[in-house]
């Protein structure tokens, strides 16, 4: 019997010594493996500098990096910079760069490759994103080996914004001196994933850069898939067939919590919603109508009800987690405010214009859109709804101002800089008006321009903030839209999946220290 | 027979230099601009109208057409503008992909098709012949949309059985096979049916009976290769329709088909990828048609192509 007894307790106690490893190990990163991500839409390009869309930005962070890179909060800092200071007037940047980084072609990574780079796009090659450096930069020179020196045009508070843009990431120059144009089809980095194959509409595969300089990646290989069906990119979470997807849509975020079986988690985004005002058309003109039309939209009810909560009401256009976002009060909703707006502006009743809206860009971009409808109405602003392709919208909205038919219309604004300037000027600035620049409003406040400018040129990031918090309080005062709210993007992951980016710029990625359990 | 194959082949050159002649008028009538919708919502006309001048589109509509022309002749058909892959090794990537999807969905369609059709048509009014002609009229009335859906549901996420979607075998195949040839199968049964019935009905038939075949030997031998005449019709439509694009099916499994190749570089005014999926699908068509108009010649030694 007491044979029995010690024999039961040695078992519990071996049986213990044995569980602790396995109970270790499921929580200790491991090595190896494939990552099966899908995207819901093909890259535009892998070439950094040509890049325009999510998922050609979010591969590039996956090959390539950067003078300086944004975290998951787009907070700064050092990647293939070590350290940089900038001369009292301004106008001149230093840094210094990191020693023994090679690119996946075996190019050494120095000073000479990053002025390569910035000729590149300052140069007559003109790559499609050139225009976010030509009015900054004047010129790169190389100091020594590891040291560049950046000569502005002008004094650029967010010049380490613009650094950080996908578009800045560093190609090799002897991978482009060879390809050229068609560097997008063979593209080379120094990151911790280097360029296997794309066969476009089907697969981009990577796989793992042992050379990488921050440590060698945990995962083998990455498998981007394109696929643009939501539910099917749903589906095939659940099926185990992807390990990460993207954009999954609110309706299925419950239901996929709730059942456990795949991980998923939202982020807030920068990608901020509103309606574009045309303010060359009356009575849009008038200040007091688009006052009004920002109390009658119950912006807090649509997050509620069309976004599950997975969206934030913002007071402007600006993305909440850009540099320079400032939390000015915004318009409470109040349709009785609204009614005595448009009876003081002359349209007591109310008047008839157009709301357009694309279908599928954004997300619930067209239900959005039905219930700004509703509420307008409701404050006797009959808008018809009218829906176009993203192409044919694209078109319609670029025409200059005479020409211009559109009134209210919905559309997506997120700076790829991270920053509130960006997020700002391009849309309201008046000299920006289409077709020359993005400003679609045909809006023009001169007080906001100078608050853009004076931020720009702040020498302190307070002085800087302060100028451009003036700027989004007067945004207010003066609506160039209905101002609305700032997206979340949901992602889904398996379980066996850790260390996921979602970052707010809604780039969805991995990095060396991605890892997936066996 | 040979100068009707030739022939039929020859006519090809016209009918490709409609087809593209239409496409490339619809696609400019339609608004929207390829350099626009590269250059994306952030940029300058600076940058599209470069955009435009690099992709040669700032020329004359006429003269865009014709350096298309006389580059396609000479084998040439030009980089997608979306992302510049070459238009020839996109059209021959998804051309192989959508051949094998197409084939597969019309091998399951003729195998469910075939069969059920000749088994209702013997046993006319019985409790098979009406389940499987609601079949078919499910299969017909069934969205392949939600059909696709379902079948992932099933097949890939409860049972596990089978992969969601993508490439890399023949596994990959079976759930869209099913979901494209669904319809199809309903159309060939219901089509098998009623033309093995009429079929069945001829004094030749009932000559074979009296002479003491095999049931079996009477319908496989006799009847069904006069039966099978108006169903190579549909066979060939049909096929002809898969080849064409099986747009949804291929967006709800995220396979690399020209259906898609087609849609989304319609969406893109993606011009040169446009005009070379509009011919490689014109091409199909024609050679199926063709294919279909030999296969009648085998089926019925009265025709006679001159």
């Amino acid at each position: 019997m007491r044979r029995m007894w010690w024999g039961f307790i040695l078992a519990l106690i071996v049986g213990s010594i044995a569980l602790v490893p396995g109970a270790w190990a499921a929580s200790k990163p491991q090595v190896g493996g494939t990552l099966n991500y899908a995207a819901g839409a093909d890259p535009d390009s892998l070439d950094p500098a040509n890049t325009d869309s999510n998922p050609g930005e979010a591969i590039g962070r996956m090959m390539n990096n950067f003078l300086v890179k944004f975290d998951a909060r787009l907070n700064i800092h050092p990647d293939l910079a070590t350290s940089w200071s900038q001369s009292k007037d301004g106008l001149t940047w230093t840094f210094k760069l990191r020693k023994g980084v090679k690119f996946h072609d075996g190019t050494p990574f120095n000073a000479e490759v990053v002025k390569y780079n910035f000729d590149r796009f300052l140069g007559p090659e003109k790559p499609l994103k050139s225009s976010l450096h030509t009015p900054i930069i004047q010129s790169v020179e190389v100091v020594d080996e590891y040291t560049v020196k950046f000569t502005l045009k002008v004094p650029f508070a967010f010049f380490l914004n613009n650094l950080a843009h996908s578009a800045t990431a560093l190609v090799s120059p002897a991978a482009h001196k060879k390809w050229g144009k068609d560097l997008t089809l063979h593209p080379v980095g120094t990151g911790p994933f280097k360029f296997v194959e794309w066969v476009r509409g089907d697969r981009i595969v990577l796989e793992r850069n042992d050379e990488y300089y921050e440590g060698k990646p945990r995962l083998d290989k990455v498998i981007i898939r394109t696929v643009r069906e939501d539910s099917a990119r749903v589906l095939g979470l659940e099926a185990g067939d992807y390990d990460l997807i993207v954009r999954i849509p609110p309706e299925e975020v419950p239901r996929l919590q709730r059942e456990g079986r795949v991980r998923v988690y939202s982020e807030q985004s920068n990608r901020a919603l509103r309606i574009g005002i045309n303010a060359s058309k009356k009575p849009l003109d008038d200040v007091r109508v688009r006052q009004a039309l920002n109390y009658a939209v119950d912006k807090e009810s649509i997050v509620k009800n069309i976004y599950q909560g997975l969206a934030m009401v913002i007071p402007t256009m600006v993305g909440p987690l850009n540099t320079g976002y400032a939390a000015v009060k915004g318009y409470p909703f109040d349709p009785t405010k609204a009614k005595k707006l448009l009876a003081e502006a002359g349209y007591p009743q109310g008047f008839k214009t157009t709301l357009w809206t694309p279908k599928g860009r954004y997300l619930k971009d067209f239900e959005l859109a039905q219930a700004v409808q509703q509420q307008l109405a409701a404050v006797g602003v009959e808008a018809k709804l009218e829906t176009f392709e993203w192409g044919a919208y694209l078109s319609l909205l670029r025409r200059p101002k005479d020409e211009s038919k559109h009134d209210l219309y919905l559309i997506g604004w997120s700076p790829s800089t991270g920053e509130a300037r960006w997020g700002i000027y391009p849309i309201t600035a008046c000299d920006q008006w289409r077709p020359k620049g993005s400003n679609d409003s045909f809006y023009c406040n001169k007080d906001v321009d100078q608050m853009i400018d004076k931020a720009v040129a702040a020498t302190s990031l307070k002085e800087r903030d302060a100028f451009l918090k003036k700027a989004q309080e007067l945004l207010v005062q003066d609506p160039s839209s209905i101002y609305l709210l700032a997206t979340k993007e949901t992602v889904g992951m398996s379980l066996k999946l850790n260390g996921v980016i979602n970052s707010p710029l809604e780039l969805v990625y991995v990095d060396k220290d991605t890892w997936k359990e066996k | 027979m040979l100068r009707f194959i030739l022939h039929r082949i020859f006519m090809l050159g016209p009918v490709l230099f409609g087809v593209t002649l239409v496409s490339f008028s619809l696609l400019h009538l339609v608004p929207g601009d390829p350099a626009e919708i590269l250059a994306g919502q952030e940029a300058t006309k600076e940058d599209v109208d470069r955009i435009r001048v690099e992709y040669g589109l700032d020329k004359p509509l006429a003269v865009q057409y014709v350096r298309f022309l006389v580059n396609a002749a000479q084998g040439d058909l030009g980089i997608s503008i979306q992302s510049r892959h070459p238009v020839r090794e996109l059209l021959f990537q998804r051309l192989i992909f959508t051949l094998q999807l197409s084939l597969a969905s019309i091998l399951v369609a003729s195998a469910i098709g075939l069969l059920a059709g000749i088994v209702s048509s013997t046993r006319q009014y019985s409790v098979f012949d009406n389940a499987s002609m609601l079949g078919a009229l499910f299969g017909i009335s069934m969205p392949i949309f939600w059909l696709g859906l379902l079948l992932i549901l099933v097949f890939a996420v409860k049972l596990q059985w089978l992969p969601s979607g993508g490439t890399g075998g023949l596994r990959y195949l079976i759930l869209p096979a099913i979901a494209l040839g669904s319809a199809s199968a309903a159309v060939i049964a219901r089509m098998t049916r009623a033309s093995m019935l009429e079929v069945t009905r001829q004094d030749y038939i009932r000559t074979a009976r009296a002479t003491g075949y095999r049931e079996s030997v009477v319908i496989f031998r006799h009847a069904l290769k006069n039966a099978m005449i108006p169903v190579v019709t549909v066979f060939g439509l049909e096929f002809g329709t898969m080849l064409g694009g099986a747009v949804l099916t291929e967006t709800v499994f995220a396979l690399p088909g020209i259906g898609r190749l087609l849609v989304e570089g319609i969406f893109m005014r993606d011009y040169p990828v446009v005009q070379g999926a509009m011919m490689a699908v014109a091409t199909t068509f024609v050679l199926v048609n063709l294919l279909t108009d030999v296969a009648y010649a085998f089926f019925d030694p009265r025709i006679r192509y001159e």
